[in-house]
């Protein structure tokens, strides 16, 4: 929304400057995005009369001499002949002597182009080889007040003389504010310019003198409104006004500069006048052609219905574009056909035109539900819908309509007025003290300031020896509770008045998961590993190439792209495309792992009834040139870890069809096993199908940790030694596994009662031989005998 | 493997069936193109399916249980000077230590969650054009990734309520990951990281809640800060605000050059209701923020993709 500070200065008085204006506007009451400074747009741009105008046979020229009132003296590089008349060519049909044009003198910007990267410059030229011409002749669009270049902008002589500048007579030095509406969406008083400036006043601490107009008009029978249902539309006001004399001559006008800065583009009469009150009031309005509208209800007076559509039913809007209806789009309806989208657009078939006679001038609330719904499901923003789905109160459907019939006097007159009010207005009172004021706030503001301050902006209070009994005004239908009070209060005199303090401390638990993660970000920085963070949605391709099925997958309906559509599984697969790019990049070797939140929707609901969710970690390992055997590497990060949590675990061969197990291969992957036969992660090779789809080099390996269940086990224990120790290596030939050897290593310990570290020496397998060399180192604690030493090598 | 072979027989078949496509009346030839072709592309899918199945056939088995393979030598890790943390995890890290200090519990936000906490539970009217501004993404359940950490706040309150009655306040805060249906760019991420603070007690006020505030982002910037606001809209705060601090002069900040930070507010009566709190007895505020901004703003980054992107030359730095 966009917001002129010289209307603004209509409605308030301002005594502070701009600058600290917009400071405090932004501080207490609303977010201003931007500040657009026109104080210079308009510079060197007059009010000229054209006193002479001749046609150039055989071209759209005419040479024309202009009265610029004097000016023309002043600026270097005018002449002017004997009279004082600056020569100017012009093409537009409808210059004439004896109009009032607008002239931008050389040496102007055009206004229109003020933006752009490079601005117009108007100069001194010769037309047709012969005519010099000074500046130009404008049109609104080059006054950037319209987008339609037909013909020059004329101006009234009522309220203007040649020589004057444009700028002075529309106020047009002028600073607009851009307006984050997010932050006004509880305040559809707010989108008027009258709302804005109450607010406006409010915060400078000044009372808000405007009145808002009385209801002078009166409901009359003559005309039918039904309204169907009476949560769709609170109140509908319809005002007939019959023609009776033309509308005056369109001359550029000061409302013509406030739809403009406004944001708006003139259209015709009768629309500019409504979109006008609009912007002045909040009240969006709609003008029905009446003969049209009789005829396609086929009836002789209008009946109006106002009813849900039907799904299915069509309806032509004004922009030419036929849109299919649905339940919960409200329809304005002339005996039950459709002629307008209620809130949102009008309709072809009732559309005003040049021949219209009587008009419709609607003006009523509607659900901000289902016009938010129409928003969606049409698509259609226009600075109408956008009020409408803020709220609009329904007090002043009838004055505003009744505003627009005075505005438009001249060529039309009241002839029937309906106006059906579907829910009772409700007047709440709202009790609070100003203790309870402070002690929210932390603040100590007396009974008169906080008085004062509500009633600067319409709220009638009556103060009690510090209890207010408080009654909103009727344009504030957002205020219920106490709270809504306090937030008026502090809001208006200031939240940066507040003196910040602090609370007493008291002691804080950790979070469990939150430490274990650092603990573990910790270990792995100590072990060269690289933390990444990759989205928690994945392609289906992804999912796929993994071996993971997309089913297993929450889907996301309005994704931004295919990239994204699933929410992942398990941690590794998103890694292992990452690993893909840092191969490229090229990085010969790295150890990427993540610690994030997973999915499945095998895993079903918890307790609060949303997905399980689980906290794992997956790490792969990539190296581009290694021909060793990569799981290796991956099992020695997993001991290393797990070490450092005090975690003891067997690696088991591969049994479960775990979704996280899926990329690895069986046959060169394990699963992670704690002593109590838990299982709390897989750690592997991949299968080579998934290498291949992830186009990664052969040394390539890495695990999925549950950290949910190592939250469990990881402990602080810690076993210390410190004494004499015996260290004795040991080799045996064999054909067992690793596991095995080690296994009847410490059978014969426990026979002899003794106590031992056994760490790994090396696996040697001489070539051709089915046997291998398993060499240990052995660490005695306690128990030492050469006896052990003796059985051992037997082994 | 046999299966193999049996498929490049039948591609083999097909093949030779298509060259007799001489020997069909012309009017039948694209309808029996057509059908060849489709047996093809069936034989096709199926060998590349059985090549894929194929490729993980033939694999050696290791022993799970050594430290090595044999005659290779003991694996190593990479030594610690390629080790990183991600600058995001390691500020949030920071933050929430930060919070501790000045008693905040701490709890981790969901990445997966639905319609109630996401807004009902925060006061959030049903079909409110209020729901629209947090661009969520939805599942075919109707499941919400969360587009603020504001989805933890019911079950915050709810965990901690016993607080309340043992006379001490609910104070906690909770990162986490969010979402929201944005198009990417330099300074938009779809995937992105929030904090959020809760605190209730029997009287606190909005001049805590600055100081709170204020306090953090001094600790945090590791100097003094002159702090803004703004009046805000949510339906979960009233009042609702904007909270700003100066841009600190170690970063480059000017005088007068105002961050926005995050949203705040005292927390809705209906709120604290629906967790089973009585707003007439107890008060409370809340804020939220991102955490990308303030690490961005933190190492001078000027775009927030990086945080995603896995890159190790952008993650080698931390």
């Amino acid at each position: 929304m966009k917001i002129s500070l010289n209307w603004l200065k209509k409605y308030v008085d301002i005594k502070v400057s701009n600058e600290d204006l917009i400071r405090l506007i932004g501080a207490r009451l609303v977010e201003v995005e931007g500040v657009i400074d026109e104080t210079h747009k308009y510079d060197k741009i007059y009010v000229a009369r054209v006193e002479t105008a001749e046609k150039i046979e055989g071209t759209h020229l005419t040479l024309c001499r202009i009265n610029v009132g004097g000016v023309g003296k002043e600026l270097a590089k005018v002449e002017t002949d004997e009279n004082g008349l600056v020569q100017v060519m012009c093409g537009a049909p409808n210059v004439r002597a004896g109009m009032l044009a607008v002239w931008i003198a050389p040496g102007a910007v055009v206004p229109a182009s003020v933006h752009e990267d490079a601005p117009f410059v108007i100069g001194k030229r010769k037309m047709l080889g012969k005519y010099d011409s000074y500046g130009m002749l404008a049109g609104a669009d080059e006054l950037d007040f319209d987008d339609k270049h037909e013909k020059i902008a004329e101006i009234d002589p009522e309220v203007a003389r040649p020589g004057e500048l444009l700028a002075d007579i529309f106020e047009l030095n002028d600073l607009i504010l851009e307006i984050e509406n997010k932050s006004l969406t509880h305040r559809p008083d707010c989108f008027g310019m009258i709302g804005f400036a109450r607010e406006v006043a409010g915060i400078l601490g000044e009372k808000f003198e405007y009145k808002n107009p009385e209801e002078v008009l009166k409901a009359d029978n003559s005309i039918k409104v039904k309204i169907v249902d009476k949560n769709i539309c609170e109140r509908y006001t319809a005002v007939v006004l019959e023609k009776h004399g033309e509308l005056k001559q369109k001359y550029l006008t000061w409302q013509d500069t406030i739809l403009a800065k406004s944001g708006m583009r003139p259209v015709d009469l009768i629309v500019d006048a409504t979109n006008y009150l609009m912007l002045l009031t909040g009240q969006p309005l709609h003008a029905f052609d009446y003969d049209k509208f009789v005829q396609v209800g086929g009836t002789d007076e209008p009946e109006i219905v106002v009813r849900l559509a039907k799904n299915g039913e069509k309806l032509t809007l004004l922009d030419d574009k036929e849109i299919e209806l649905n339940e919960n789009d409200i329809v304005i309806t002339s005996n039950n056909v459709p002629v307008a989208l209620a809130g949102a657009m009008g309709g072809k078939s009732t559309e005003i035109d040049e021949n219209t006679r009587n008009i419709i001038i609607e003006s009523a609330t509607f659900s901000l539900y289902n016009l938010r719904k129409t928003q969606m499901a049409h698509g259609i923003f226009s600075e109408a819908i956008t009020r409408f789905t803020k709220g609009q109160p329904a007090y002043q459907t009838l004055t505003v309509a009744e505003e627009c019939a005075k505005m438009l006097a001249e060529g039309f007159k009241v002839a029937a007025v309906a106006d059906e009010v579907t829910q009772p207005e409700i007047v709440l009172n709202v009790e609070i003290t100003v203790e309870e004021i402070n002690n929210l706030l932390g603040t100590s503001y007396d009974e008169d300031l906080t008085t004062r301050t509500l009633t600067n902006v319409g709220f009638i209070v009556k103060a009690d020896n510090g209890n207010l009994t408080i009654t909103a005004p009727a344009w504030r239908t957002d205020i219920h509770i106490k709270e809504d009070i306090i937030e008026e209060v502090g809001r208006l005199l200031g939240y940066d008045n507040i003196t910040p303090t602090l609370p007493l401390h008291q002691t804080a638990e950790s979070d469990k998961m939150w430490e274990l993660k650092k603990r573990i970000r910790e270990a792995m920085r100590r072990l060269g590993a690289n933390e990444l963070l990759t989205y928690g949605f994945v392609s289906g391709k992804l999912l796929e190439k993994a071996g993971q099925d997309p089913k297993n997958s929450y889907k996301i309906v309005n994704s931004i792209s295919p990239e994204l559509q699933y929410v992942r599984q398990s941690i590794v697969p998103s890694l292992l495309d990452k690993a893909y790019m840092n191969q490229k990049i090229p990085f010969d070797k790295f150890a990427l792992y993540e610690m994030n939140k997973v999915y499945q929707k095998a895993w079903g609901m918890d307790a609060e009834n949303v997905p399980v969710e689980k906290m794992q970690m997956g790490m792969v390992i990539a190296e581009r040139k290694n021909n060793s055997t990569a799981y290796y590497k991956a099992k020695k990060y997993v001991e290393e870890l797990l070490q450092g949590l005090n975690i003891v675990v067997k690696f088991l061969p591969l049994k479960d069809n775990f979704a996280a197990n899926k990329p690895f291969e069986p046959k060169r992957a394990a699963e992670i096993v704690t002593e109590d036969g838990e299982i709390i992660g897989v750690v592997g090779e991949f299968k080579n199908s998934v290498r291949l789809e992830f186009k990664l080099a052969e040394y390539l390996a890495g695990f999925e940790l549950d950290l949910d269940k190592i939250l469990v086990k990881a402990n602080d224990k810690k076993e210390i030694y410190i004494g004499k120790t015996e260290k004795r290596d040991l080799t045996v030939k064999t054909n067992d596994t690793y596991g095995v050897v080690v296994e009847k290593i410490n059978k014969v310990l426990a026979k002899y009662n003794a106590k031992a570290e056994i760490t790994p020496g090396s696996v040697y397998q001489p070539e051709g031989s089915v046997d291998k060399h398993i060499s240990v180192h052995i660490e005695f604690r306690a128990g030492f005998d050469n006896k052990i030493m003796q059985e051992l090598e037997t082994l | 493997m046999a299966e193999l072979e049996t498929l490049k027989q039948e591609l083999k078949k097909i093949n030779a069936e298509y060259a007799g496509i001489r020997d069909v009346p012309a009017e039948k030839r694209a309808e029996f193109g057509r059908e060849i072709n489709a047996r093809k592309q069936e034989i096709l899918a199926k060998i590349a399916a059985a090549e894929k199945a194929a490729m993980d056939v033939d694999v050696t088995p290791i022993d799970i249980t050594a430290p090595t393979a044999p005659n290779e030598t003991l694996p190593e890790v990479y030594p610690q000077s390629f080790g990183s943390k991600h600058p995001l995890m390691q500020e949030i890290d920071r933050v929430t230590e930060i919070y501790q200090m000045m008693g905040f519990d701490v709890m981790e936000s969901r990445q997966l969650d639905d319609e109630f906490h996401m807004f009902d539970s925060l006061n959030f009217a049903k079909e409110h054009p209020a729901r629209d501004g947090y661009d969520t993404f939805r599942t075919e359940e109707g499941l919400i990734p969360p587009a603020h950490t504001s989805t933890m706040q019911h079950r915050a309150l709810k965990k901690y309520k016993h607080n309340l009655d043992e006379g001490k306040a609910i104070a906690v805060v909770i990162p986490g990951r969010v979402h929201r249906n944005e198009d990417v760019d330099a300074t938009h991420e779809h995937t992105f990281y929030q904090c959020e603070g809760v605190y209730v007690s029997e009287n606190c006020n909005m001049g805590n809640m600055l100081g709170i505030l204020r306090e953090f982002f001094e600790k945090y910037y590791g100097q003094k800060l002159n702090i803004r606001t703004q009046p805000g809209y949510f339906p979960f705060t009233e009042p609702s605000l904007e909270f700003m601090i100066e841009k600190p002069k170690t970063l480059g900040g000017k005088k007068g050059d105002f961050l926005e930070m995050l949203g705040c507010g005292m927390i809705h009566p209906n709120v604290l209701k629906m967790a089973g709190i009585d707003p007439t007895k107890y008060h409370g505020f809340a804020w939220g923020g991102g955490m990308d901004r303030l690490v961005m703003l933190k190492y001078g980054l000027d775009d927030v993709r990086y945080f995603e992107s896995g890159n190790l030359n952008f993650l080698k730095e931390f």
